[in-house]
């Protein structure tokens, strides 16, 4: 199911809310509302997908428990290459086989498993709670509240990235709690934020992309068309997964439930590491906590420092897809971050509007490797862009293109809200609902587009 | 934490409420007053208990208007095809054969979207008087099965009979501008944009007709698909499969001897027709054998335009590769009267007949 379909918007997510809320009083029975609601929603698109995460979920909380009487670290391990294991053969089996083939020169067989949507966020999770454990900062949870941190609706198919610490301890909370209007309202308003988004720009912005890019499979764009396509695909790819973000934490608080802030303004960035800080941030303090900072961060010399950057930005290429570009487009990043790094300890800051341009255009070279079907498009795309196929065309699609950065660049994150939106003001309110309708009108024009990063 | 709320949220708490009462009043009052007036207009003329008021072609989207054309079934004899039939005209078409034609020929249309409109009609009015397929290569394309559709879109909803759940699909933006289209006819604000028997002249108007634009159109604008000069082998030959052919051959083996069929090869310009001797030529030719065998199993009568002539070779007689003039468009569905009726051979060659 998707966020911005009509029936989530008038039938799903209404009737969720109003059984939650009749069984409020009940621990028990709001949670077992919130599995069902999320088995509902993860299954409309393939039931047989169920079976996944439910199959991690247990055998997670199984081999925790097992951890716990035993005492030993071994459950955890396995804990861990198994959801490692679910992970690598239904995301990156065939990627695999694909590039040994390439290296040995044999045809290998491929096992064409279908995707399950969410995956690579459900696995981390799962990862996430079991290092905990191994760390000693987990407890072991009862198997309810253990599954709903992971199935909730809301996050499970992209994010934002949960911890165990972040969520469980508010499912014992009554929603009926002082400032529950002020929740639900703020949640409909971040939702329809979202909502607008990605309906009004994201999906928009799509439709002028994807030709461009097929185009650039067949032949070198010129000049305008090469620039309209990579702008164009920044502002959708911000835009499109900000806006699930906004639509699942909006979903979230309407149930009394916050969820981790997953972007600042990102586009404001004035450095790589700034720019980091804001784009998709449960991820990066994921990695951060998982994978950089276990490999030495910063702390152990140079050489380590630049091997556990490379390290974890590279994986994180790799996480996003199964794919050598989306590897070099991770490298690529942490090439930047190095030397964001090494720049900022001379000390000699960069001023602002120069770091702004820089940052700018270092992450749209990397946006063009991250899109492309193949390193020969992301080549073609990035020669275009300095003229190499034709100096003629202009930028096409500039009130989208002008509207998109305004809305990136002025829109307030969703914590912003939270933190920010005091004064129940009406008008708020009525421009809120009135751009809600005019986004399920233009929503049932066709079958809603899905996320971006439903494919991660 | 914010999730754990804080004292001062308890003093606004009343006006929490108000904001949330009057966000979801706005948004299902508004929601639901778009939707009932979309109702009660109900431009497809699809829905039970809509307003009793005549409803004109507002929209030029064929695939959204032509159903309550078939519904309103004042018509019992139809063409399907894609643009290169639209520009023949019913009314033409009614003083040859005597009855009632829509032309429910679609821009662009794939072999499945004609056979959807033709089961349609036929469920809708029964077995049609006179039926004439327009043909063209997507009716021998070997993907038929597989593209189905274009990025157009087509709502099939529209195309099923049960009127219950349509109401799922009119709530859009698209369906709220051709309401308040309609509410503007009647209103003397908008004008009926398509016939009711589906007619529309697509292209501009003859006076605008400038020969060295149609050659530029012709013969530089129009990038031909590559063609493959490797010739069939027999086995290739033997494999060749079109879906869409099975479906022409399934929807004419249930018509009665009363229903004439007319398949009907239309006429495009010889710049878009393969060249002969490729491949493309060739699989067009053994498309056409397999029609004719189906036109004969079934009692349809087979004529073809789609061949070099005087006609397609001649370039004034052509916008753009496709399409043909309007004053061809008559004389085509002219030479169709005359042709099917009487078997009347063409004077100056520019059809010829496949099946009689």
């Amino acid at each position: 199911m998707l966020f911005q379909s009509q029936f989530y918007v008038l039938v799903f997510l209404p009737a969720v809310t109003l059984l939650y809320y009749s069984v409020a009083g009940s621990e028990l029975a709001r949670q077992w509302c919130l599995i069902g609601a999320s088995l509902v929603f993860y299954g409309w698109w393939d039931a047989r997908f169920v079976i996944l995460p439910v199959t991690q979920i247990l055998a997670t909380w199984l081999l925790a428990l097992a951890h716990q009487r035993t005492g030993r670290r071994a459950p955890l391990i396995v804990g861990v290459v198994v959801n490692l294991l679910s992970l690598g053969t239904f995301k990156y089996l065939d990627f695999i086989l694909g590039s040994a083939e390439t290296t040995i020169g044999i045809t290998l067989p491929r096992a064409h498993l279908i995707l399950p949507i969410g995956i690579s966020f459900f696995s981390f999770q799962l990862i996430s709670y079991l290092v905990d454990r191994m760390r000693g900062e987990a407890p072991i949870y009862p198997l309810r509240p253990f599954a709903l941190f992971v199935l909730l609706y809301p996050h499970l198919i992209a994010g934002p990235i949960v911890r165990h610490n972040e969520l469980v301890p508010q499912f014992s909370l009554d929603p009926r709690r002082e400032g529950l209007w002020r929740r639900i309202a703020i949640g409909l308003v971040i939702f329809t934020i979202g909502f607008g988004k990605k309906v009004l720009l994201a999906d928009k912005l799509g439709a002028v992309v994807d030709p461009l890019f097929a185009d650039a499979r067949l032949h070198a764009l010129n000049l305008g068309d090469a620039w309209t396509a990579v702008l164009a695909f920044s502002f959708q790819l911000f835009l499109d997964f900000s806006a699930y973000t906004e639509m699942a934490i909006g979903s979230a608080l309407i149930f009394g439930l916050i969820l981790p802030e997953n972007f600042r303004r990102p586009y404001l960035a004035t450095d790589i590491r700034d720019f980091w800080r804001r784009w998709h941030i449960t991820l990066s303090s994921f990695l951060r906590d998982y994978l950089y900072i276990p490999l030495g961060g910063s702390r152990h010399g140079l050489w380590r420092y630049l091997l556990a950057t490379m390290v974890t930005m590279g994986l994180c290429g790799l996480w996003h897809g199964a794919g050598w570009t989306f590897v070099a487009w991770g490298l690529w990043h942490g090439v930047g971050l190095a030397t964001c790094h090494g720049w900022q300890r001379l000390g000699r800051p960069m001023p602002k509007l120069a770091g702004w341009v820089v940052t700018m255009l270092f992450v749209l070279i990397g946006w063009v490797v991250f899109r492309a079907a193949s390193f020969g498009v992301a080549g073609s795309m990035l020669m275009s862009l300095v003229g190499e196929g034709g100096a003629g065309g202009a930028l096409h699609e500039i009130k989208l293109l002008l509207l998109a950065a305004l809305a990136s660049a002025l829109i307030p994150s969703a914590h912003e809200i939270i933190n920010g939106l005091k004064n129940p003001r009406p008008m708020v309110s009525v421009a809120g609902a009135l751009l809600a309708v005019y986004c399920l009108l233009e929503v049932g024009t066709k079958a809603p587009v899905s996320f971006i990063y439903f494919q991660f | 934490m914010f999730w754990q709320s804080a004292k001062t949220d308890e003093s606004k708490a009343p006006d929490w409420w108000a904001f949330v009462l009057l966000f979801l009043g706005v948004l299902v009052g508004g929601a639901a007053a778009i939707y009932l007036f979309i109702l009660l207009v109900d431009p497809y003329d699809t829905v039970p208990f809509s307003l009793p008021i005549d409803r004109r072609i507002v929209s030029i989207s064929d695939r959204f208007m032509y159903p309550q054309i078939v519904r309103s079934k004042r018509f019992d004899s139809l063409v399907i095809g894609t643009s290169t039939s639209r520009l023949l005209d019913p009314q033409v078409l009614d003083r040859s054969f005597h009855v009632r034609f829509a032309n429910l020929a679609m821009s662009s249309a794939m072999a499945w979207e004609q056979k959807t409109m033709l089961d349609l009609f036929v469920r809708t009015v029964g077995p049609p008087k006179v039926l004439i397929v327009g043909l063209d290569g997507v009716w021998c394309a070997q993907n038929a099965d597989r593209d189905r559709i274009t990025f157009r879109g087509f709502p099939d909803w529209l195309y099923d009979d049960n009127p219950w759940e349509k109401y799922l699909y009119l709530f859009n933006s698209g369906t709220l501008e051709i309401a308040g289209r309609l509410v503007g006819y009647h209103l003397h604000l908008y004008r009926e944009r398509i016939r009711y028997d589906g007619y529309e002249v697509f292209v501009p108007p003859e006076s605008q007709y400038d020969l060295v634009r149609a050659h530029e159109a012709i013969w530089h604008n129009f990038r031909p698909p590559v063609h493959e000069q490797r010739p069939l082998t027999a086995g290739e030959l033997g494999q060749l499969s079109f879906p869409a052919l099975d479906w022409l051959d399934a929807a004419l083996a249930r018509f009665p001897s009363t229903t004439m069929t007319i398949l009907a090869f239309m006429p495009v310009n010889v710049a878009a027709l393969p060249s002969p001797g490729t491949r493309e030529a060739e699989i067009e030719a053994e498309c056409k054998q397999r029609i004719v065998a189906i036109g004969r199993k079934d009692g349809a009568k087979v004529i073809d335009w789609r061949f070099p002539s005087p006609l397609t070779q001649n370039e004034t007689n052509y916008w753009d590769p496709l399409h043909y003039r309007v004053p061809v468009a008559t004389r085509i569905a002219e030479q169709l009267g005359a042709a099917a009726l009487a078997g009347h051979e063409s004077d100056d060659g520019s059809y010829r007949f496949l099946v009689h």
